[in-house]
């Protein structure tokens, strides 16, 4: 039987919305500038999600654990070869995803014989300066893109545009960025945005399963209201009952021999939203 | 299903020689295209020259003091602000003796090894497999040692967490460990000041029960005895030497005020100063 070009873009649509399916679901991750450095920034259950790559980056995702793994491995033996080979400084975030990651996904994804990575990746790079750090998002197709200031994931277009809003709206003006808040500062609103996101997308994936036999562009503007202050409380706090917040620092200066440093739970515990009731 | 680039994964999983390896990057632990052709001696004083590395336990951790003399061809200085003393993590120091050329790229490697592991595999490497990677890079120069064109000796200095001590141990050049106890040394000078180290310690009491301050005192007095002794390593007149510790905190650095202020003491004391 010949396989014509019709059939590969349909077995790449296919794939496609098998992984954004499998993505809906998965715990937002925030990355984004402080003083001291870049904060990353998730929920999780049992499993890590926040990574050292190398020196100045670092690596969080949502999907399949396995895949992330598998992308986490690709990027480490890519920056260690590369550190060791020329110096640590030739390290950089744009060379790991654009030329290490990036053309593998591509790859993988269009060969319509091999099953998709189930992944969305954040990578961030801590510059001397706030304004120096950068960071990427790559998605399971290969796509990546550039940001300044922080960056979000979330498991639907949707939820991650309000994510993103949500950290603009109370991070301030990227003039600000001069004077960027110290962790502590940001990590309340980075919390709230990840509310946001799982909020939204919840409800997405409650309105994709509902949509089946109703109108779905009512469902879809009904998607974009913002969720009320009380519902991401109340979210955040069945959240944290369930699993825990995981945060890591990755210094813009520090005398250790590691930049990148999860932050513990004695250091997170005063930020968190206080119980209610 | 295989996006990942030949292998790390395979086999023993977070070993760097692996990687390099895998991509054909010759790192120390191998020595490509040497091969011994000329039978040759393992004169560990010939290999490991020109200096003086010390490590001294202290109350709390280990101390690392080394003069800063590079020479060349043995006689001539090539450059007096040779860093000897490195940090491989935050646990760990290296003091070097010999080829520079040789034991800075095994620096590197091992640095790179001991984060590579790290990263990759999600837990701190074991001071045991830190030792091993040391051993296996002193293997991998063995080739040049025997045709007398390089070679050098590491002082290795941790901080043990489990047993809440300060640890040091040395090498030979085939790579075998040996732990001390007190203190040890490496480099040409470090022969001659051996029994002076030795006299100190049973006259003074161990070294792991003085404090930072008395131990650096001591190490600066025989760094200066060495220098005194040995061509090849410098004396505390005219550059300030290198000191570093590694204790539960860490490896900081003893500042150049610190040391000056002693340098003054030493060198009054032994009447050369001015």
């Amino acid at each position: 039987m010949a396989y014509s070009p019709y059939d590969w873009r349909q077995t790449l649509q296919e794939k496609a919305d098998y992984v954004e399916d499998r993505l809906r679901g998965g715990s937002p991750v925030i990355a984004l500038s402080c003083r001291e450095g870049v904060l990353l920034l998730t929920l999780r259950g049992t499993q890590r999600k926040l990574y050292e790559l190398y020196e100045r980056l670092a690596f969080g995702g949502l999907g399949n654990p396995s895949d992330l793994e598998t992308i986490r491995q690709t990027a480490i033996d890519f920056c260690h070869a590369e550190g060791f080979q020329r110096s640590p400084e030739d390290v950089s975030i744009q060379r790991v995803v654009g030329f290490a990651l990036s053309p593998v996904l591509k790859r993988g994804f269009a060969d319509p014989l091999r099953a998709p990575l189930v992944l969305r990746g954040l990578f961030a790079q801590v510059g001397e300066q706030a304004t120096d750090d950068l960071f990427y998002k790559l998605n399971y197709d290969g796509e990546f893109s550039l940001q300044s200031r922080y960056a979000g994931l979330a498991g639907a277009a949707a939820a991650e545009r309000q994510l993103e809003e949500t950290l603009s709206e109370r991070l301030g003006a990227a003039k600000s960025l001069r004077r960027a808040p110290g962790w502590q500062k940001a990590l309340p609103p980075a919390l709230r945005a990840w509310a946001v996101a799982r909020w939204q997308a919840r409800q997405e994936m409650e309105n994709s399963e509902s949509d089946e036999n109703s109108a779905g562009d009512q469902a879809s503007a009904e998607t974009l209201r913002q969720p009320s202050e009380r519902e991401c409380e109340r979210l955040l706090a069945a959240e944290l009952e369930k699993g825990s917040l995981e945060a890591a620092l990755l210094e813009r200066e520090t005398a250790r021999a590691q930049r990148f440093r999860l932050l513990s739970e004695q250091e997170l515990a005063p930020l968190l939203p206080t119980q209610q009731g | 299903m295989s996006v990942h680039v030949k292998g790390s994964q395979i086999g023993a999983p977070g070993d760097f020689a692996r990687l390099l390896r895998a991509r054909q990057i010759a790192g120390p632990e191998t020595a490509p295209g040497l091969s011994v052709n000329r039978a040759g001696s393992l004169n560990m004083a010939q290999a490991a020259h020109g200096t003086t590395v010390i490590a001294v336990k202290f109350k709390g951790g280990v101390l690392n003091l080394a003069d800063r003399r590079a020479t060349s061809g043995g006689n001539a200085i090539l450059y007096d602000e040779a860093e000897k003393i490195l940090t491989l993590d935050d646990s760990t120091l290296i003091a070097i003796a010999g080829s520079y050329a040789q034991a800075i790229e095994a620096v590197r490697y091992l640095q790179h090894a001991f984060k590579y592991y790290a990263r990759s595999q999600l837990q701190q490497m074991s001071l045991e497999g830190k030792l091993a990677e040391v051993s296996r890079v002193l293997r991998g120069t063995l080739p040049s040692v025997l045709q007398g064109i390089g070679g050098f000796l590491p002082l290795i200095s941790a901080y043990d967490r489990r047993q809440a001590a300060g640890r040091i141990f040395f090498y030979d050049m085939m790579g075998a460990r040996f732990e001390t106890h007190e203190f040890g040394a490496a480099g040409s000078g470090a022969e001659r000041i051996r029994g002076a180290l030795e006299y100190a310690e049973r006259r003074q009491g161990p070294f792991h029960e003085m404090s930072l301050d008395k131990a650096l005192r001591e190490t600066l007095l025989f760094l200066e005895i060495a220098a005194q002794l040995d061509a090849a390593t410098g004396g505390l007149g005219r550059v300030l030497p290198l000191a570093k510790t590694v204790t539960a905190e860490g490896v900081a650095d003893v500042s150049e005020a610190k040391l000056r202020s002693l340098q003054e003491g030493v060198l009054s004391a032994t009447g050369r100063s001015g």
